[in-house]
């Protein structure tokens, strides 16, 4: 436990771009699948 | 848009994350590390400003040719400055938690976008409010233009005439700006990535706003 605990101190940064970045392709993912989407219904439209 | 423009959004904004939290910064008295909260909370206001004021030119467009598609855009760009306004005030009062010991207090800056957000939450009040779709389109777009003329004042005037604990703005008084170099270049690959994205943002919201209005008029007749 203590280990773990150091490691997340000294790589705070690291931590916190990875959550960051994580989320970020979520959105992006997110995004582009309903972009696909709204595609597909203004075709069936 | 076509995909090679949303995969560049992809690579700048998770290079401007990459590169905004490991670079290393200049000490800067009294921010530290958290100055790197600008390459994403300043981002968010620009855009929260542009949208409205987007919003505003569709709401004029409208008015002079009463083309039902501009108050389309103008209704989506309003949401999204809304959201981005949100985002803004929330990036904002997390770095004040760390700074100044708490979320909120009443800062003229957190004051004066809490009342943009409140101008800007009645906007919506009043669409929702009314029935006809031509009416709805005639006073929201009277409403939107009267709400963007305010932005300028909330945003640029008020924070600077009264005493506030909110760093620097970018161009500070003197209207210069002082940053180092590698923070300013991350700063307005940030502010291009996150206004691209905005855009993409902006053509999503408006087709499916067409899309619900093809599918309303069909249910209705």
């Amino acid at each position: 436990m203590g280990s773990l605990y150091d490691f997340l101190e000294t790589n705070s940064m690291y931590v916190v771009m990875l959550i960051v970045l994580i989320i970020w392709i979520g959105i992006f993912g997110y995004m582009w699948r309903l972009d696909g989407k709204v595609k597909k219904l203004e075709k069936e439209n | 848009m076509n995909s090679i423009l949303k995969i560049s959004i992809l690579v700048i904004i998770s290079g401007v994350i990459i590169a905004g939290i490991i670079l290393p910064i200049p000490f800067i008295p009294a921010l530290g590390d958290k100055a790197r909260i600008l390459y994403f909370h300043v981002p968010m206001s620009w855009i929260a400003v542009l949208a409205f004021f987007m919003s505003m030119y569709y709401s004029i467009r409208y008015l002079k040719t009463r083309d039902n598609d501009f108050d389309v855009r103008s209704y989506s760009a309003a949401s999204l400055g809304f959201m981005f306004c949100i985002l803004a005030t929330a990036t904002g009062s997390l770095w004040a938690k760390f700074s100044w010991g708490s979320f909120w207090n009443w800062d003229p800056r957190q004051t004066s976008i809490f009342i943009l957000l409140l101008i800007y939450g009645a906007y919506f009040a009043l669409r929702s409010a009314i029935d006809s779709d031509e009416q709805r389109a005639k006073l929201s777009s009277v409403y939107s233009i009267i709400a963007a003329v305010t932005v300028p004042f909330f945003v640029f005037i008020m924070p600077r005439l009264v005493e506030s604990l909110h760093p620097d703005p970018i161009v500070n008084t003197q209207g210069k700006i002082n940053m180092d170099s590698t923070m300013l270049s991350i700063f307005l690959t940030s502010l291009f990535g996150f206004t691209l994205l905005f855009f993409w943002c902006l053509n999503i919201k408006v087709r499916i706003e067409r899309l619900n209005l093809k599918h309303l008029r069909s249910i209705t007749g």
